[in-house]
């Protein structure tokens, strides 16, 4: 992406002129000094009234040019002393041969709301920020100049924007979109503005920590309709392969639309076929009812506030996520339906010695199916709450994912595999098939981190430093019934819990954690043990 | 029938239709054989998944008889000594070729007719009814693509083809309908030539409609009708198993979801499996070491930059 220009006054040779400015620029340098000059020039013919008058001198290029500074210098105080009225009369839009001029006037639009050049300068730079955002303009340049000369105290806004030469781009780099379950590193190619509406149509090829791989295609309109709100629009093809932990293995393909993107509200809506199939023909029994084809139509909409003043290392601050989905939104059926709820909330408190915060968080999740019969259907297998992986807790808000230590899915309800015969026909004798971990309807999981620098400075100069922490997590189902069976105290006394102390490593944008975990309390097949481990998260 | 370890046995079949059971002729004649067997089962339906070749399965605790592997669902319960009919029988050629002809030429027939002839309606009914409109259709139309792939149909071969099909049908009809007189169907000693036959039957009478080939051919032969029948109100009067959809509840001695199973002995790790582990260790303290020499380098090489535009 080009750097963006910042706002700065043309030099008297670029300064484009308007049709206003050929008659009054006698100097040559713009209109920018003029509007100025003119407002300076009637204050100035006020104090002189008061003064006698100066004896007429002749005036030499050198002086000419010691005047000019002058007049600058004593704009740019009064610009820092004082409002300096001034009103924007038009914005004029040049250098776009395909870009169609709503977009970059409806980007621009604030300028017109503008009273004072300080805050035309402020508005400018923001507008310039958005435009180069669109990421179909090599440049973007803002020039101020005088507006019409029967309309004294207003000015003309010129927006010159040059369009990218080369439509194709290409990025690899990590992202966590609205509308996938995790983060993923993505390598996209990218073709920009094809239809002059900023539009950028990409394709993708993306894979996840969570043994995710996805190829999408998608369009992005900035301002659909006029609306203020951009458009996505993404056809996916995902991939999940669970076969070493829950015996299936999921495909989906389908169309994901972001209608509503801000900074903290995503609303989306997702129609996908998905199928889990088994081809090691080995799942347990709950999970080979699961095994087939759904259909699946949900909305889901995400509040986030983040207020901590890092993701990688947070010290200060706090943060909130809440995300709803419901699925099921098709006049057939037949489709998937469940509702599905997640929250987190995390806080930093500063402790003043050695750069040191304490971190706490807690996370929790429902996923409840709806319609007829809604008690005796179990929950839709990959809609289901899993614990344990190789992220860290304080970096994501994703809803209840991870347990310190706890390998992926290791933790939770299981049920125990197909048992194959041996050859000699006893099942006794087969080698173990294991178990499957099958999730939970009703997540929970907390933690408490301490992380302060070391005393080298080789270390703090790098940012890395160390935590302690500790993190408990459970999980438990409800669906079929088993609800009746759900009591508080056992779900809280069968948590999960483990401590720890590491390294903490801040790669831009990761941040890499090696730690040593130790397993206060684990159950049977729980996948975890004291362990050194590293941890990826974003 | 040897009884499953965890109790009560399950077959998972397509959905009922047409007054069967099981619509699916696969799936029947499993069902029969079963009922012949006089064990009690569960019949759960499955409608989500109709492209799979793994349907019918019987279960039972953690063993699985997957209709793709060993020869059938049939083929592997006798195999594995869950329930076998067929030891007296099994030796007789005309028993063994009767049964060949069933389970192939016949089957082969059905199939062709259900998805390639008349049969279309009676296949979307049974097979994606219970899915959402946009995937039964999908699957419907990939359904039949693979089953001209299997009997290698095209345009130019197609008249051929039906020609053959409808040679194949009469003879293997005819065939059974002998054999049927030369007392190989055993009533009272029904092996799973019986099962194939009556399901066969059976799902050609109720499911395929009027003007379907292979009915019109079967009409002709009413003792194979008359036997098929006289089955169908034995295992229909006797009392069926309980078929539950979606609400099935597994038997309580079955393997349950649990955070707590039973305790397994643990499996001891070969000699690969603990080097393996040793070596990822040493990967990942390798690339750790290489992290952080990368980081030092960096730092250092920006410090020596900073310090050159101090001097100058």
């Amino acid at each position: 992406m080009a750097k963006p220009d910042e706002f700065k006054p043309d030099p008297p040779s670029e300064n484009p002129k308007t049709e206003a400015d050929d008659t009054d620029d006698e100097n040559g340098d713009g209109g920018y000094e003029e509007e100025v000059e003119d407002t300076e020039e009637d204050e100035l013919d006020e104090e002189e009234e008061d003064e006698p008058e100066p004896e007429p001198r002749v005036r030499t290029p050198q002086s000419a040019v010691r005047m000019q500074r002058a007049k600058l210098e004593g704009l740019f105080q009064r610009l820092q002393t004082q409002s300096v009225p001034l009103r924007v009369h038009d914005v004029l839009i040049k250098g776009n041969t395909k870009t169609k001029d709503y977009l970059i006037e409806s980007e621009a639009a604030l300028l017109k709301n503008c009273t004072t050049m300080q805050e035309i300068l402020e508005v400018s730079r923001a507008v310039n920020f958005r435009l180069q955002a669109l990421e179909v303009f090599d440049s973007v340049k803002i020039t101020l100049d005088s507006g019409p000369p029967e309309l004294p105290g207003t000015s003309n806004v010129i927006v010159e924007v040059q369009e990218a030469k080369s439509p194709l781009s290409g990025e690899i780099g990590a992202y966590t979109k609205a509308e996938a379950r995790s983060s993923t590193v993505e390598g996209t190619l990218k073709f920009k503005n094809i239809f002059g509406h900023g539009d950028l149509w990409d394709g993708s090829f993306a894979y996840g920590w969570d043994h995710i791989s996805e190829l999408s295609a998608g369009v992005h309109f900035p301002r659909f309709r006029g609306s203020s709100f951009p458009l996505d629009v993404r056809a996916f093809l995902l991939s999940q392969d669970w076969l070493q932990f829950s015996s299936f293995k999921e495909r989906s393909m389908g169309l994901s639309v972001a209608l509503l993107s801000s900074r903290n509200h995503d609303l989306v809506y997702n129609l996908g076929w998905r199928t889990l199939t088994d081809p090691s023909q080995l799942a347990s029994r709950s999970v080979r009812r699961q095994l087939g084809h759904s259909l699946l139509s949900s909305l889901k909409y995400t509040f986030k506030v983040d207020r901590r003043n890092s993701t990688l290392r947070p010290v200060r601050g706090y943060a909130f996520a809440a995300t709803s989905q419901i699925a099921g939104l098709a006049p057939d059926s037949r489709c998937s339906r469940f509702l599905r709820q997640e929250v987190d909330l995390r806080y930093a408190i500063p402790l003043g010695i050695l750069n040191s915060a304490l971190n706490f968080g807690i996370s929790g999740g429902i996923v409840f199916p709806w319609g007829a019969g809604f008690k005796n259907m179990p929950s839709p297998l990959p809609d289901r709450f899993f614990l344990g992986g190789n992220s860290s807790p304080i970096s994501s808000l994703g809803g209840p994912t991870t347990v310190w230590g706890y390998r992926t899915r290791g933790l939770g309800p299981t049920e125990s595999r197909r048992q194959l015969k041996s050859n000699d026909g006893d099942t006794e004798d087969a080698a173990d098939p294991g178990v499957d971990f099958l999730g939970g309807d009703l997540a929970v999981t907390a933690f408490a981190d301490l992380s302060l620098d070391f005393p080298l400075k080789w270390f703090r100069d790098r940012g890395i430093h160390g935590h302690i922490f500790a993190s408990a997590g459970n999980l438990e189902r409800l669906t079929q019934n088993a609800y009746k069976d759900f009591s508080l105290q056992k779900f809280v006394s069968s948590f999960r819990t483990s401590v720890g102390a590491g390294i903490v490593v801040p790669i831009q944008p990761f941040r890499l954690e090696v730690n040593y975990y130790y397993m206060m309390k684990k159950f049977e097949h729980d996948r975890g043990k004291p362990r050194f481990g590293v941890t990826f998260s974003m | 029938m040897e009884e499953s370890r965890d109790g009560d046995w399950t077959l998972v079949a397509r959905k009922p239709y047409f007054g069967l059971p099981t619509a699916c002729p696969v799936c029947l004649p499993v069902y029969i054989y079963l009922k012949f067997a006089r064990c009690p089962f569960n019949l759960e339906i499955n409608s989500a998944y109709p492209d799979s070749d793994q349907i019918p399965y019987v279960e039972g605790g953690t063993y699985v008889a997957y209709n793709n592997e060993k020869g059938g669902v049939i083929q592997q319960l006798k195999q594995d000594g869950v329930v076998d009919l067929d030891s007296e029988f099994s030796s007789l050629p005309e028993w063994v070729s009767m049964k060949a002809m069933m389970s192939s030429w016949l089957a082969d027939a059905i199939t062709y007719e259900l998805w390639l002839g008349s049969g279309e309606n009676s296949a979307k009914q049974i097979y994606y009814s219970d899915l959402p409109w946009v995937i039964g259709k999908v699957l419907f139309v990939k359904q039949v693509y693979d089953v001209k792939q299997r009997f290698n149909i095209s345009k130019q071969n197609a008249e051929k083809k039906e020609e053959e099909r409808m040679a194949v049908i009469v003879s293997t009809i005819a065939s059974a309908n002998t054999m049927s007189k030369n007392k190989l169907f055993h009533p009272c000693r029904p092996t799973s030539l019986d099962a194939d036959l009556v399901g066969h039957v059976l799902f050609t009478l109720k499911a395929l409609p009027e003007d379907s080939v292979i009915r019109a051919a079967l009409l002709e032969h009413g003792n194979l009708v008359r036997y098929a029948e006289r089955h169908k109100n034995d295992f229909l009067t006797s009392g069926q198993s309980s078929a539950s959809a979606s609400n099935f509840q597994p038997p309580p001695s079955a393997a349950q979801a649990s955070s707590k199973p039973k305790r397994k002995p643990k499996r001891e790790k070969t000699e690969e499996e603990k080097s393996f582990q040793r070596k990822a260790k040493y990967f990942i303290g390798a690339q750790l070491v290489a992290v952080l020499l990368f980081l030092s380098l960096l730092g250092s090489s920006s410090k020596a930059d900073l310090d050159e535009d101090d001097e100058d």
